[in-house]
């Protein structure tokens, strides 16, 4: 656990030398809020109306948080690292080191994370006060476990990330993949919260990643219910971990088929 | 002067045929960047069915209207991305002195550059648009304009990103300001002008002309306009126009891969 | 006839001093620092039709930049140039149908095409008609000998083969000036050997003039009559070969490793370096001794291990440098 830690530290200090690229980077997430300031605007025709149980104000928050977790994790990036590791074969490289490939991958796309994270979460809820006037009321227990459960939601988006480009060891290129995953994660559970489907699809958006990797941490934050945090921790961990075991199998399986090619 | 004309075009289309064989060497992704492409953009019929839902029009638009505002969103970057690949990595190209091959060349730098790379999925970004234009209602005048627009919005796309990419001239690291104003052109490209109002309104048809690339087209096709039409054609002939100059300006400057940022 | 005339020559480049750190990268922003740095500083040289002249000098010497510039790819600072009667950043597209370029280090070659693909693509650019390209790809085909890979894509080819390749495609237009920078760079001694035994050729055929940067004394020793000497920027040396050779490369190093100690004097033409126990270093100087005498002073029974060598470049250079700066100081 110590290098890991290592590892994760020494990513937040490189990722340091990038600061102003997280500044730049926050511009394309001031658009996205204020495209979608302006969507609710028009559609809600007035303030007090609700859609869906949702006021204008909660519609706002919930795409502030999830928003930062899309950017934050940006996982196409790294998904389009990890299939280039396993294409080109370099992943076999990772085998006689001291550790694990997925947890050098995971805390190290966290550390280069952390920064952009606090950025976001502080400039993003600036940008919240500046549009509403208002932030959710929460006190400071509930606060604390709505950030817990935003940073369960980053890394299990992370490991997602790593999961879909270790699929390259199957298909001949899974960047594909992830953005069809990636888009599935924008439109139902980003964008929009899941209570905006039919009962259907919200029955299957509860089970998916969806729930936990987007859904969740906002939902927590426009509208705090005891019973729904206990929900969505217990949820969250336990696809944590499914997800890191699945990362795992599928890297020992694809690890041996190249040994047997001998690549 | 039409002989070198000629001459530039027959490069281009050499360049061009040979960028995609490349691509083609790997059948399975080159069709999988494709066709997942295209679900993947499919995805956005959901957004725009739960917001019609919701209200009857958005921002002015009907569903139809949306369908065409998709339809030339997906189309102009479809063709800016299919056949300018090389326009999007021009910071690139520029700060780590991969100019030099083209400059040696008798032809001009900036064409021969960026149409030495295509990208696979953009492909099916253009696919996605001409299937969207049919959803919405499709009559030949219809096509022949729609097709019309996604050649003009995609040339205004790639002027900008020549110019955002000739930034790299003149700063260091300004790939980032590239990447970053690209992404502009695409976030409002998506949304129906209607929900913006004043000063944003007057940036996306000057600075972010998203309202040339998109908005002016999705009127057009409503409802014919000549006016906007040649309004169009003008802007889009100034802009490349300005995209050539800013690029042969910066150029004096361009300095190989000798560009070093030292540190202490 | 001059086909390059350069006058009074000078670049220099801006650079961005950073300092490390989150503090060093917020004052970079707000507050950036720069220092110019010099790369080429007022040279001036002339090169006739057919001559083949080496440019060298260490790494970051000026040697890439003058290339550069010399073929459109760089704006000067100042002075003159005219390559083929031409300003190279006024008239870079009329240039280029007359010079050919080979980077070393830098591929124009599409890698998934065969070198024929890419020699017709090459052809196009020039704006060859086909027939006559047809001819020239056959011509130089066969004077570089590829006739047995010209089929095979370019990324299935060796690096000789590749870099065989990458000069055909630049000669396909049939340039006067052919500039080579580094292009033995990464080959292996056999490769390098043929690849100069190619160009000396080509140079004989087609009067081709080459102007050729390189790290490999030997690229130089085998390839050009005439050689010009960078350093920081200015040029140290503009000489022949023979000169270069009679006054910095007659030295040998040898290194042995004895059993015994053994014992040399000073004498003419020996010079010891270091002498430490059973090992001993010497420089010969080969135009007052011959290398066999010296070795015959050495009995066979009592080596270990003996080694033989030529001063590196780096150090003529540096000395060629020192003395230039000896003689200005005199005058």
């Amino acid at each position: 656990m110590k290098k890991y830690l290592f590892i994760y530290k020494s990513e937040i200090m490189s990722s340091l030398q990038y600061i102003e690229n997280n500044l730049l980077n926050f511009l394309g997430y001031f658009m996205h809020i204020f495209i979608f300031f302006n969507l609710w605007d028009y559609i809600y025709s007035n303030p007090e109306e609700l859609i869906n149980g949702y006021s204008k104000c909660q519609m706002i928050w919930y795409i502030v948080i999830t928003e930062v977790i899309w950017v934050v994790v940006g996982g196409r990036k790294l998904c389009r690292l990890i299939s280039d590791d396993v294409k080109s074969g370099n992943i076999s490289y990772n085998m006689n080191k001291p550790y694990s490939y997925v947890g050098y991958r995971l805390f190290s796309h966290l550390g280069e994370g952390t920064i952009k994270f606090f950025i976001f979460i502080v400039l993003g809820g600036m940008v919240g006060y500046l549009f509403l006037g208002e932030i959710p009321n929460l006190n400071i227990i509930q606060l604390v476990i709505v950030v817990i459960s935003l940073i369960l939601a980053i890394t299990i988006q992370t490991l997602c990330s790593i999961l879909i480009g270790l699929l390259s060891f199957i298909i001949e290129d899974s960047n594909p993949l992830h953005w069809v995953y990636g888009k599935a994660v924008l439109i139902l559970g980003t964008i929009f919260p899941i209570e905006f489907f039919p009962t259907a699809v919200q029955k299957i958006a509860k089970l998916s990643p969806i729930y936990v990797v987007s859904y969740g941490p906002a939902k927590l934050f426009v509208d705090f219910e005891i019973k729904t945090a206990l929900n969505i921790l217990v949820a969250q961990i336990i696809y944590l971990f499914v997800v890191y075991k699945l990362c795992m199998l599928m890297y020992n399986k694809g690890v041996k088929r190249i040994n047997v090619n001998g690549g | 002067m039409l002989m070198e004309v000629k001459n530039q075009i027959k490069v281009m289309i050499l360049s061009f045929k040979y960028a995609v064989m490349r691509e083609m060497l790997n059948k399975v992704t080159f069709l999988s960047n494709i066709i997942f492409m295209i679900l993947n953009n499919s995805f956005f019929i959901i957004q725009w069915v739960v917001l019609f839902s919701l209200r009857e029009n958005v921002g002015g638009y009907t569903f139809n209207q949306v369908l065409m505002l998709w339809a030339i969103a997906s189309g102009t970057f479809g063709f800016a991305h299919f056949f300018f690949k090389k326009a999007y990595s021009l910071s690139d190209t520029i700060t780590n002195g991969k100019l030099d091959a083209y400059l040696v060349q008798p032809k001009n730098v900036l064409i021969s550059c960026i149409t030495s790379d295509v990208s696979p999925s953009a492909l099916g970004d253009l696919i996605y648009g001409y299937i969207v234009i049919f959803l919405s209602g499709i009559t030949i005048s219809k096509f022949i304009l729609y097709t019309f627009f996604v050649i003009s919005g995609g040339i205004i796309m790639v002027d900008i990103a020549i110019i955002l990419g000739s930034l790299s001239f003149y700063i260091s690291k300004s790939d980032m300001i590239a990447e970053t104003g690209n992404n502009f052109m695409i976030y409002f490209a998506t949304y129906p002008d209607g929900i913006f109002k004043g000063i944003v309104k007057i940036l996306l048809f000057t600075i972010i002309p998203i309202g040339i690339t998109t908005y002016i087209p999705v009127w057009v096709l409503t409802k014919f306009n000549l006016f906007y039409l040649l309004g169009v054609i003008a802007f889009t002939i100034c802009i490349t126009i300005f995209a050539f100059v800013i690029f042969y300006k910066g150029l004096k400057r361009y300095s190989s891969s000798n560009l070093m940022v030292a540190k202490i | 006839m001059k086909v390059i005339e350069v006058k009074n020559l000078s670049k220099s480049f801006k650079v961005k001093i950073k300092e490390k750190g989150f503090k060093g990268s917020l004052k970079s922003i707000i507050h950036p620092k720069y220092k110019i740095i010099k790369a080429v500083n007022n040279i001036s040289f002339d090169v006739e039709e057919g001559e083949m002249i080496a440019f060298i000098g260490p790494n970051g010497a000026g040697k890439s930049t003058t290339i550069k510039m010399l073929t459109g790819i760089l704006y000067r600072n100042e002075g003159e140039i005219k390559v083929l009667n031409l300003d190279p950043s006024k008239d870079r597209k009329k240039l280029a149908y007359k010079i050919g370029t080979v980077f070393g280090q830098k591929e124009q070659l599409w890698m998934h095409l065969t070198p024929m693909d890419n020699f017709k693509f090459f052809a196009a650019i020039y704006d060859i008609p086909e027939k006559e390209a047809e001819k020239r790809i056959e011509e130089l085909s066969n004077l570089f000998e590829m006739e047995s890979f010209i089929n095979t894509p370019v990324r299935n080819l060796s690096l000789g083969q590749r870099i065989r390749s990458e000069i055909v495609a630049s000669l396909i237009h049939n340039p006067k000036i052919l500039f080579l920078d580094e292009p033995t760079i990464g080959l292996d001694p056999v490769v390098k050997e043929n690849i100069r035994k190619l160009i000396k050729k080509m140079n004989k055929e087609y009067n081709t003039t080459i102007f050729l940067t390189s790290h490999d004394v030997l690229d130089i020793e085998k390839l050009c009559k005439r050689v010009i000497i960078v350093n920081n920027g200015r040029i140290v040396m503009d000489d022949t070969m023979n000169n270069l050779k009679y006054h910095y490369l007659n030295k040998k190093i040898v290194e042995v490793k004895s059993k015994e100690k053994i014992d040399f004097n000073d004498e003419d033409g020996i010079t010891i370096l270091k002498e430490k126990e059973t090992n001993l270093k010497l420089e010969i100087d080969t135009r007052k001794k011959n290398l066999s005498d010296v070795l015959k002073l050495i009995d066979p029974e009592n080596i270990i291990d003996i080694n033989i060598s030529n001063t590196p470049l780096e150090q003529i250079i540096s000395e060629i440098y020192k003395d230039n700066k000896v003689e200005k100081l005199k005058k």
